[in-house]
């Protein structure tokens, strides 16, 4: 089998002489037709869920205890750490706070202690899903 | 007008049936082409073809059922909506 019997349909058929015999037929369609549909990616549709997740600390396993400086969950009414917070937190105040900023309604200390709390958060605590969603990049 | 495509390693192809499927890497975006807009694509070089040029190399390769520049202009305007596409202005 020779070259030129291999079968070549990237611009049409050729015949034995090499003259085209058929070529692809395109149509450019009206001026109000469209041809592209564009899928922007979910996490960007859910971007606006992200920031409006909530963290609760602690979690509500745990509601009434308190929280120590290094994050840890410690008995209510133990010496230096601070009760839960009144309300859970939003992604957005979050972000905020793991960008520098202090989550409201706290102070310079239990703003230290509620952060380190949220960084230690796992997988299966409340919150947890939140706070991991505000760790992916976006483009 | 120039209209320039992106490199070949920016986006990835997907033949769909009806559709070819390109994935966007720099933005993420997904896209669903039909005729003629993959072969808009493949015809335009990073370079860029002016509108005119690029109308004059898809009558090269296929027979065009409507060459109205009119027409090829609005699916360039729509690939550089998506993204797809870039344009800039001719140097003179």
């Amino acid at each position: 089998m020779s070259d030129a019997e291999a079968p070549d349909d990237k611009a049409g058929n050729l015949a034995p002489d090499g003259v085209p015999t058929r070529r692809r037929v395109l149509v450019l369609g009206a001026v109000t037709a469209s041809a592209v549909v564009s899928i922007r990616p979910a996490l960007a549709q859910t971007a606006g869920s992200v920031m409006t997740c909530e963290i609760p600390v602690p979690d509500a396993g745990r509601a009434g205890s308190f929280i120590a400086d290094d994050g840890s969950v410690v008995p209510a009414g133990t010496q230096g750490a601070y009760p839960a917070s009144g309300r859970p937190f939003k992604g957005q105040e979050v972000k905020q706070a793991l960008a520098g900023g202090q989550l409201p309604g706290t102070t310079w200390e239990s703003n230290r202690a509620y952060v380190n709390y949220i960084r230690r958060l796992q997988r299966g605590q409340g919150g947890f899903t939140c706070f991991a969603s505000l760790q992916m990049p976006r483009g | 007008m120039i209209y320039c495509a992106p490199p070949a390693s920016a986006l990835l192809h997907q033949p769909l049936d009806a559709f070819t499927a390109v994935f966007h890497r720099s933005s993420g975006i997904t896209h669903l082409l039909v005729p003629p807009a993959p072969q808009i694509l493949a015809t335009l070089s990073v370079e860029g073809l002016s509108r005119d040029a690029l109308l004059e190399r898809l009558r090269d390769e296929y027979d065009l059922a409507d060459a109205d520049p009119l027409a090829l202009t609005a699916r360039l305007d729509e690939l550089v909506a998506a993204g797809l596409v870039t344009q800039r202005a001719a140097r003179a």
